[in-house]
């Protein structure tokens, strides 16, 4: 086999790969815009009119739990970096007595599935206001992102900076003002971005901590999957996807390491 | 170099470094610790000990359990194995389209349980595409239904591995250093000697890495079972039932425990000195 050939059997096999990955995902959403005779009616009985109808009917029953799928994110990303951000940077750059225990207790939680978590969250804290539950559990499975990605932009530049800056007479915020977020721009971006991936589509923690009035998404998804037409379940996964490609896509940009242990399936 | 730095930082620094870490000290304690230790704490007492007992006796539950972890080892190994080739050109080769191929694979990352499942029953449900495709070429129902069999979930829980081996291949395979290759090429090592000798102990830390990590999502996968087992069980729906169904928290603690217990060894066991 010439290696020419080689790379193109490499090649066309990824393609392939990709292609497999991605056919289910466009009969989906070819189904949201064919014509509705072809799979049947809605669940109430009453034909399509046209795609645009078929949104608007999705947004009708499900746009509560769109609202608090966003009001989530809203709380997680920003909550996520806090807590997150000044632990990496604890980490890499005053690191103390335990701090390489507790960064190794902060990512462990990723392998922890999250159904166990979700019932230990009820037992314990179930007296918690479930908006409260639910961005906490999120925060658990988010958090371990954000110190991974900012502690490895951490060690992509030279701490002595810092000393530099210091010796220069530079208080410690204007070195973090004008040092180190600067420097971290990136990583910062690419944390935020990951946490937003992961909690728009978390549903394992989410489902077993939703009450009918404070339901995420994802689960909305779930019963339309268990009881609407193809057609409404098609749409409804299109709302879905539509904020996650071009946050992926922005992953991918920014390098996207760390993705891949994030969201659980 | 590590200890180099912290005894650099010792004294005030440390103490500024704590400062900044103890919101997340705070939060792991109070939402993973606690609500973990509870766990524990609630199987080593009388009813929770009892309720162990009977999870641990054969039965459903004991089925559940084994079933998820013979599922998830299956398909961790199986999407690895899948991901090598992929992972490999992604990482080293330079090709118009790369950044999209790559887009197109890690978007289903982001796609929780229950759209997986959807998605099987898209392409294998009694009339998913798949199943009509083969009905309408050779004229055989084999496929249709598919979706809901163990072959069904098997291939559910790929679906959402062989994202997740790619990337983490891909992320070893870019440090691999090829030169190594050359040299052992060089020296005159065939080709089977080369993967044996060279490649393979270089990338076997990535390999466990990603076995590792294939694996526990799995072991944690609850959407993909919900839409999809029907005669098929596996730990986390157990769990759904017993809190939902018949309100036994006592066996869904104890459930609980030992799915999250067989999860961290087993991916303590695979990524027995990884990379991190």
């Amino acid at each position: 086999m010439s290696p020419r050939f080689a790379r193109r059997l490499g090649i066309a096999s990824t393609g392939l790969v990709a292609a497999v990955l991605c056919a289910p995902v466009a009969i989906t959403i070819a189904g949201a815009f064919a014509r509705s005779e072809w799979y049947g009616r809605r669940s109430e009985g009453a034909p399509v009119q046209g795609a645009a109808a078929l949104f608007s009917y999705v947004i009708e029953i499900w746009g509560r739990n769109l609202l608090r799928s966003a009001e989530i994110v809203a709380v997680v990303v920003p909550c996520a970096l806090l807590l997150g951000v000044p632990a990496a940077y604890a980490f890499r750059r005053r690191p103390f007595p335990g701090s390489r225990g507790l960064e190794a207790a902060a990512v462990a939680p990723l392998a922890i599935p999250g159904i166990a978590l979700a019932v230990s969250l009820i037992q314990t804290a179930g007296g918690l206001p479930r908006f409260a539950l639910l961005a906490a559990g999120h925060l658990v499975y988010t958090v371990p992102l954000v110190i991974r990605t900012v502690g490895n932009a951490l060690e992509g530049y030279d701490p002595h900076l810092e000393a530099a800056a210091r010796t220069l007479g530079a208080g410690p915020f204007a070195i973090l003002r004008r040092l180190v977020l600067p420097l971290l721009g990136p990583a910062l971006v690419l944390s935020a971005l990951l946490v937003f991936a992961v909690s728009w589509g978390e549903f394992n923690v989410s489902f077993l901590l939703a009450t009918p009035l404070v339901q995420t998404y994802p689960a909305a998804l779930y019963l339309t999957y268990t009881t609407n037409s193809f057609p409404v379940a098609a749409a409804a996964t299109l709302v879905f996807l539509l904020p996650v490609v071009p946050a992926v896509a922005a992953i991918q940009g920014l390098g996207g390491e760390e993705f891949h242990r994030g969201p659980q399936a | 170099m590590r200890t180099q730095r912290r005894r650099t930082h010792r004294g005030p620094g440390s103490w500024t470094g704590l400062l900044l870490a103890l919101p997340l000290v705070i939060f792991l304690a109070a939402l993973v610790a606690w609500p973990l230790s509870h766990l524990v704490a609630a199987a080593a007492a009388p009813a929770g000990a009892g309720a162990l007992r009977s999870v641990l006796a054969a039965g459903r539950y004991r089925t559940a359990l084994v079933n998820s972890l013979v599922l998830s080892l299956a398909a961790a190994a199986a999407a690895v194995l899948l991901s090598l080739l992929p992972a490999w050109v992604l990482a080293r080769e330079r090709f118009v389209g790369r950044q999209l191929l790559r887009a197109a694979i890690a978007v289903p990352l982001t796609f929780s349980g229950v759209l997986v499942g959807f998605l099987m029953v898209v392409l294998l449900g009694r009339i998913g595409a798949a199943a009509e495709l083969l009905r309408w070429a050779t004229g055989s129902d084999a496929l249709s239904g598919a979706a809901y069999t163990a072959a069904g979930l098997f291939l559910a829980y790929l679906y959402f591995e062989v994202p997740r081996a790619v990337l983490t291949l891909e992320a070893a395979f870019r440090r691999y250093p090829a030169e190594l290759d050359a040299a052992a090429r060089t020296l005159g090592a065939a080709a089977v000697e080369r993967l044996l000798r060279v490649r393979l102990p270089l990338l076997a830390p990535a390999l466990r890495a990603s076995l590792a990590l294939t694996f526990s999502a799995s072991m944690g996968s609850f959407g993909v079972a919900l839409i999809l087992a029907r005669r098929f069980t596996v730990a986390p729906l157990e769990i759904y039932t017993e809190l939902t169904g018949f309100l036994d928290d006592a066996v869904a603690g104890a459930l609980c425990l030992l799915l999250a217990l067989a999860t961290l060894a087993t991916n303590q066991i695979l990524a027995r000195s990884a990379p991190r």
